[in-house]
């Protein structure tokens, strides 16, 4: 398994006087497909805005491949391999589906800065943008400027954008939130595809339990800016405080799926 | 120690005389989002109304200074009514363009109606004339404008914090949708602010015939400028801000043209970039 | 027909019809295609950092002063090389510029633009203040046009406002093409990231600031180079031009034609000057009617002149093919 490619020591946060974040010990291995969930509140955004460079941190470290990346702006997080999806679309909303995902790709590449050159010379960034339309399945839009997309192409572009950082690190912030399911099970199978080859690491939000019990390999739990459990979804369904948290609609999912 | 004296009474003069531009201004910026860059136009305005109320209506000064800037919230009113209202939702460039546009459009309105020339208004009987301070003669009516600054911040305190509209006003500054979802006819209020905002800055012009003692028609363009400085310095949207920023400006400004005179208008950009490097967010602004 | 080749089509026109204004039209109206060009210059580069990038500066005034001012005191004390000259005014520009931009960068939306109204106007106070080496008020008069020394001891003569034209159409072109690369090159389209989406801008990598300060210099550039050209035009470098109600002019001009394509500025400002002149006949108080033609454009016109006759010859041609 080797170094882990992700950790922190004792990250915390505080908003006035809630603490969304208390002392965590977290580590992410490369290749293992991790869920975080947790009760409205838990601190998972919270978790996202910190360990991306969102949210400045306020005590603790974060270290990335053993480097220190506490106080080390987003975009150089970025450049590192460190990349986030938003649970609200924010994408480029002017720019044509082809010119968003060609951002990430310009600026991983080093190309951002040319001032120049044209654009349609920069055959590898067309390819690779190509490339990454075709693996969310937005190559017809790719003229279609962000605004004009239907919801669900909203979401599949959201994550394009992301994954066109070709990041090694990926956090999706509920990435499916308000799809329907046909492009919900898309979704999952592209992020399933994706994980299988290999190159990127997902870390993925969710408040949907079918699609955290069905992806995951590990799942976290967050209560109140704790670590309520940590460990397979078998090892999450068979824990009781995990039950006693999530009494309600959910632990009847947890059931049910157990059931099965 | 007479000089040091007199250039406080100065500083403290012309700082309170700023805040009372900066008053409206700031509020204007609080409760709407919107700079307005006309608020120098309607001071201006605020100044001619007065004087033609004091020098052709052959009235006296107060006369002047309560019907004066009354005319001008007519304007204030079509302004945010009819414009301004359609460009609160669009990007920044052309909210502050609107305002702009405005300027231009009062600034030749004024030249059309009054004239482009400079105009003296007769000198005060009342509150006229200077009195001795530690031997040497300082202006009462600066000693009266020093005297109007805190009470207007005082009242102003005690609209927005004690009564039940300042209390409306605060909260739809705060958050708009909320505030209409309980019941707050927002655009109506937002018009009420707007010309309450712009009767401030009207009066700063009424009270400015005598302390300028000079009428033109670019005298909004650079009272607008120090009013902009002290609203930033202060926290755009923060009154309190903005009677700080400007007491701070007026007594160091003072002191500077004073002792410096070369780098009088220099002192108060550099002042501005000194705040700003060390809160980028003003005074008491708040932090986005 | 391809729109590239229609635009390059468009703008070669153009350019032959600006090297034809000189022996076809009379002294006025070559002294006014030249404010128009200088006015473009300002414009245009202006816009990179306006409708590219999303960020209003009101105090680009500062630089416009800088080069005319670099140009005239390099002019006085060193050399009138008129090439030189010009490079020393872009430099002082830049110079302005970069400490300008370093301060005010890290602020955002409304601060940014406060803060650059007051540095524009600090700059202007100083130039005000500092009588000995700016003339103060006056301003610096005096400036020369020296013949543009080239290669072999050839020296181009730039006296007269016919033979200036061209020094002015030189750079005006130079200007233009600049800007139509970067607009089509990575970077270009990276600043577009920024105006639409700088959080996302910074999420994908994109050193957000940096850029931004990098446009806000090359803006300033073009800026300093405007100014120089037209203290050479001039013959001399005033204090106003470091105004706010100056500053504000690229703005205008730049709502006015459209803030989204390369002409729009470009044709904003030949709108602009025309409209000045030939309203300037009948009132004196045409800037009432501009702030008139402003608001009009504000309330429903947001595109500018080129952004809405673009709508409007689309929705016909999509009418023609319906």
């Amino acid at each position: 398994m080797g170094e882990p490619l992700l950790t922190t020591q004792k990250l915390s946060n505080h908003f006035g006087m809630v603490c969304t974040a208390r002392d965590l010990d977290l580590s992410f291995e490369r290749g293992v497909l991790t869920s975080i969930i947790g009760p409205n509140g838990a601190g998972k955004s919270t978790l996202i805005n910190l360990l991306t460079g969102h949210l400045p941190v306020q005590s603790g470290t974060i270290r990335f491949q053993g480097r220190d990346i506490t106080r080390l702006p987003i975009h150089k997080r970025v450049r590192m391999g460190i990349c986030r999806s938003f649970q609200i679309v924010n994408v480029f909303p002017e720019l044509t589906v082809a010119q968003n995902v060609m951002i990430p790709v310009l600026a991983r590449t080093g190309r951002s800065w040319r001032p120049i050159r044209s654009l349609s010379r920069e055959t590898t960034v067309l390819r690779e943008t190509e490339a990454m339309l075709t693996k969310v399945g937005l190559l017809p839009e790719r003229d279609t400027p962000a605004t004009a997309l239907s919801h669900g192409d909203l979401r599949l572009l959201e994550v394009g954008v992301a994954l066109a950082a070709a990041p090694m690190l990926l956090f999706l912030d509920e990435p499916t939130a308000g799809m329907n399911p046909v492009e919900r099970v898309r979704l999952l199978e592209n992020i399933r595809q994706l994980a299988r080859e290999g190159r990127t690491t997902f870390v993925v939000v969710e408040h949907d339990m079918d699609v955290v019990f069905s992806l995951s390999e590990r799942i976290i739990v967050l209560h109140r800016g704790e670590v309520l459990c940590d460990g397979t979804p078998a090892q999450v369904r068979g824990d009781a405080k995990v039950r006693e948290v999530y009494l309600g609609d959910d632990v009847s999912d947890l059931f049910r799926i157990n059931e099965e | 120690m007479q000089s040091y004296v007199h250039v406080i009474l100065a500083g403290l003069s012309s700082g309170m005389f700023i805040w009372l531009v900066a008053s409206g201004l700031t509020l204007i910026f609080g409760v709407l989002g919107v700079l307005n860059f006309a608020h120098g136009s309607f001071y201006m305005l605020g100044a001619y109304c007065a004087f033609t109320v004091l020098k052709y209506l052959g009235a006296g000064f107060w006369a002047g200074l309560l019907l004066g800037p009354l005319a001008v919230c007519a304007a204030g009113f079509v302004v945010e009514r009819f414009f301004l209202r359609h460009v609160y939702r669009i990007a920044l460039p052309y909210q502050l363009l609107l305002t702009f546009a405005f300027v231009l459009i009062f600034d030749n309105l004024v030249k059309i109606v009054w004239g482009g020339g400079a105009l003296s208004p007769p000198s005060l009987s009342f509150l006229g004339g200077s009195i001795p301070i530690l031997g040497r003669n300082f202006p009462v009516y600066n000693l009266f404008i020093i005297a109007v600054g805190p009470t207007v911040a005082l009242l102003l305190w005690a609209l927005l914090e004690k009564t039940w509209y300042g209390r409306i006003i605060r909260a739809s500054s705060s958050d708009r949708e909320m505030a209409a979802s309980l019941g707050v006819r927002v655009p109506a209020l937002f018009t009420g602010v707007f010309v309450f905002g712009t009767w401030l800055g009207a009066l700063g012009g009424g009270l400015a015939v005598p302390y300028v003692g000079l009428l033109t028609p670019g005298m909004g363009e650079t009272i607008i400028i120090e009013a902009f400085i002290v609203a930033v310095i202060g926290g755009l949207g923060s009154l309190k801000g903005a009677f700080v920023g400007a007491l701070v400006i007026g007594i160091l400004s003072a002191f500077g043209t004073r002792f410096f005179p070369a780098f009088d208008m220099a002192l108060t950009f550099i002042l501005m970039g000194g705040v700003l490097l060390w809160r980028p967010q003003g005074l008491f602004g708040a932090t986005r | 027909m391809r729109a590239q080749t229609r635009n390059a089509v468009a703008a070669s026109a153009v350019l032959l019809a600006l090297c034809a204004v000189p022996f076809l039209a009379g002294k006025f109206a070559i002294y006014l295609t030249m404010r128009i060009m200088l006015l473009g210059i300002f414009a245009v580069g202006y816009n990179l950092l306006l409708g590219q990038t999303g960020l209003l500066s009101f105090g680009h005034g500062a630089f416009y002063a800088a080069g005319a001012y670099g140009l005239g005191l390099f002019g006085a004390h060193v050399s009138t090389h008129p090439l030189l000259g010009v490079a020393a005014g872009v430099a002082a520009a830049v110079l302005v510029a970069l400490l300008i931009g370093y301060l005010c960068v890290r602020h955002t939306e409304i601060y940014f633009a406060m803060l650059t109204l007051a540095c524009g106007m600090m700059v202007f106070s100083l130039i005000w203040n500092l009588r000995e080496i700016t003339g103060g008020d006056d301003g610096l008069i005096g400036i020369m046009r020296a013949p543009v020394p080239l290669f072999g001891g050839i020296k181009i003569p730039i006296g007269t406002d016919g033979q200036f034209y061209f020094f002015v159409l030189f750079f005006f072109a130079l200007g233009v093409w600049v800007v139509h690369r970067i607009r089509q090159s990575p970077f270009g389209l990276a600043l577009a990231g920024i105006r639409e989406n700088a959080r996302r801008s910074e999420f994908a990598g994109v050193p957000v600031r940096r850029y931004r300060l990098a446009v806000f210099v090359l803006s300033g550039a073009f800026a300093g180079l405007a100014g120089s050209l037209e203290a050479l035009l001039e013959s001399n470098a005033r204090p106003f031009m470091a105004h706010w109600t100056h500053s504000a002019e690229p703005v205008l001009v730049s709502l006015l034609g459209g803030m989204s394509s390369l002409a729009g500025p470009l044709v904003g400002g030949a709108i602009y000057i025309a409209m000045r002149e030939i309203i300037q006949r009948f009132t004196e108080n045409w800037m009432l009617w501009f702030g008139i033609v402003l608001l009009v454009i504000i309330l429903g016109f947001r595109g500018g002149v080129v952004g809405t006759l673009s709508a409007l010859f689309r929705k016909a041609a999509a009418k023609g093919e319906g």
